[in-house]
């Protein structure tokens, strides 16, 4: 598994389709018919996800959007990366990012 | 494993056409929501086990008018059963394997196959080696169970797992996957006096003004058959939803609007699996979800259920 570090670029896999409901958002997985929710911080990581910026930039702009302690952020944003890392929602765009 | 292993000796020789031999002359419609759906190329013993099976849901084809027009053909063709699998249903949780596209879907199963094309409009072609008798009404209802699913979600409505409870002049669902305790909680509340939909499969169609309605569908679980008599109501206005879960004691939690639309999308099947149509069912299951009440309900054998719905209706 891939260790997810602040300089990691994170996409959204093909077959996740979210929709943003109020603070919160409904995922659905193609693969198993799974469907989960996630909460406001949750649902950002999903909207930022675009293969293009580091998990670095999310934090700046997630601690930004929330008034909150960047290193706070921080930990959280890691944590929940790893997780939906994990659970097939993220995964790292191949050369971009990736840890040495 | 690839689409149709589990169920097919050549899954590589899939229709790739509606095509074949049918069975005969004969021929079904059935008024369920988001229909009619039209049977053709059957059997008489086919006929004759459709109309056995789905009773006054039948009207021979041709006796609809304009609503004949826009029904949703399926030709039935035969298979020889070497296609098929010999499978050991003994403990086995049947699950139908499908296989999406953007303007088709390809669904194997139980001695059948499958395929539905939409273009130009909908339509269906079947292929079983099962010539009459509970295993040909079996074959048919599964797949009817997947057009049903398709042609509500292109209307608007959704096909939901899920017992419908009423009172006679509303209706709750109450959501799970198999085991959640939908023919439990049904059999409580038929016994307190309600009245049992379905404790399988009910659909929800948009009424007037968009307000969702329940409305039956001729598929049942372990509680058995619930169809209504003919020319009786056959929608409700949708009350509420309830996520089921059993447990000790009753608890009542209310659902977000987005918890309430996972719980639907958990409870949608097939359409659910699709993702060309993933967009189209959440919406509509939002709209479903900020339209009605939705809660967590815990209940145990001893819950005086039906109780707890009346109360939250008050």
């Amino acid at each position: 598994m891939t260790a997810i570090t602040a300089s990691t670029v994170l996409r959204r896999r093909q077959d996740v389709r979210y929709r943003r409901i109020e603070d919160e958002a409904v995922v659905l997985r193609q693969s198993a018919a799974e469907v989960l929710v996630l909460n406001g911080v949750g649902a950002s990581v999903l909207d930022l996800a675009d293969g293009r910026r580091p998990v670095s930039a999310w934090i700046d702009a997630l601690a930004e959007e929330y008034g909150a302690d960047r290193e706070t952020v921080s930990r959280d944003v890691l944590e929940f990366a790893g997780e939906a890392a994990a659970a097939g929602l993220l995964e790292p765009v191949p050369g971009i990012g990736e840890p040495g | 494993m690839s689409f149709g292993a589990e169920f097919l000796r050549h899954p590589d020789l899939f229709p790739g056409r509606r095509s074949g031999e049918t069975w005969g002359e004969g021929s079904v419609t059935l008024d369920v929501p988001g229909g009619p759906y039209r049977f053709s190329g059957l059997a008489a013993a086919q006929e004759e086990a459709l109309r056995h099976r789905f009773g006054g849901l039948c009207r021979p084809a041709g006796t609809g008018g304009v609503e004949d027009a826009t029904a949703a053909g399926t030709l039935v063709f035969r298979a020889p059963a070497a296609d098929f699998l010999e499978i050991d249903t003994r403990g086995w949780e049947y699950a139908l394997d499908l296989d999406p596209a953007p303007s088709s879907l390809r669904v194997a199963g139980l001695r059948l196959m499958a395929r539905l094309d939409w273009a130009p409009a909908l339509a269906g072609g079947l292929w079983t080696p099962e010539a009459a008798g509970e295993e040909w009404t079996s074959v048919c209802e599964n797949y009817l169970r997947i057009v049903v699913a398709y042609r509500l979600l292109a209307a608007d409505g959704v096909v939901l797992h899920s017992a419908g409870i009423t009172d006679g002049a509303s209706a709750w669902l109450l959501l799970g996957p198999s085991g959640a305790g939908k023919t439990t909680a049904s059999r409580l509340c038929l016994a307190a006096g309600a009245e049992v939909l379905s404790d399988d499969l009910n659909a929800v169609v948009p009424g007037e003004g968009n307000r969702p309605l329940v409305a039956r569908l001729p598929f049942t679980g372990d509680l058995g058959e619930r169809q209504g008599r003919q020319g009786e109501r056959e929608t409700w206005p949708l009350r509420g939803l309830l996520r089921l879960r059993q447990g000790p004691r009753e608890e009542l939690s209310p659902l977000s609007p987005a918890a309430a639309t996972a719980a639907l999308a958990a409870a949608s099947p097939y359409v659910n699996r699709d993702p060309f149509r993933r967009e189209p069912l959440l919406a509509i299951l939002e709209g479903l979800a900020r339209a009605v009440p939705a809660w967590e309900l815990t209940f145990s054998l001893e819950a005086g259920l039906w109780s707890i719905l009346e109360g939250l209706a008050k």
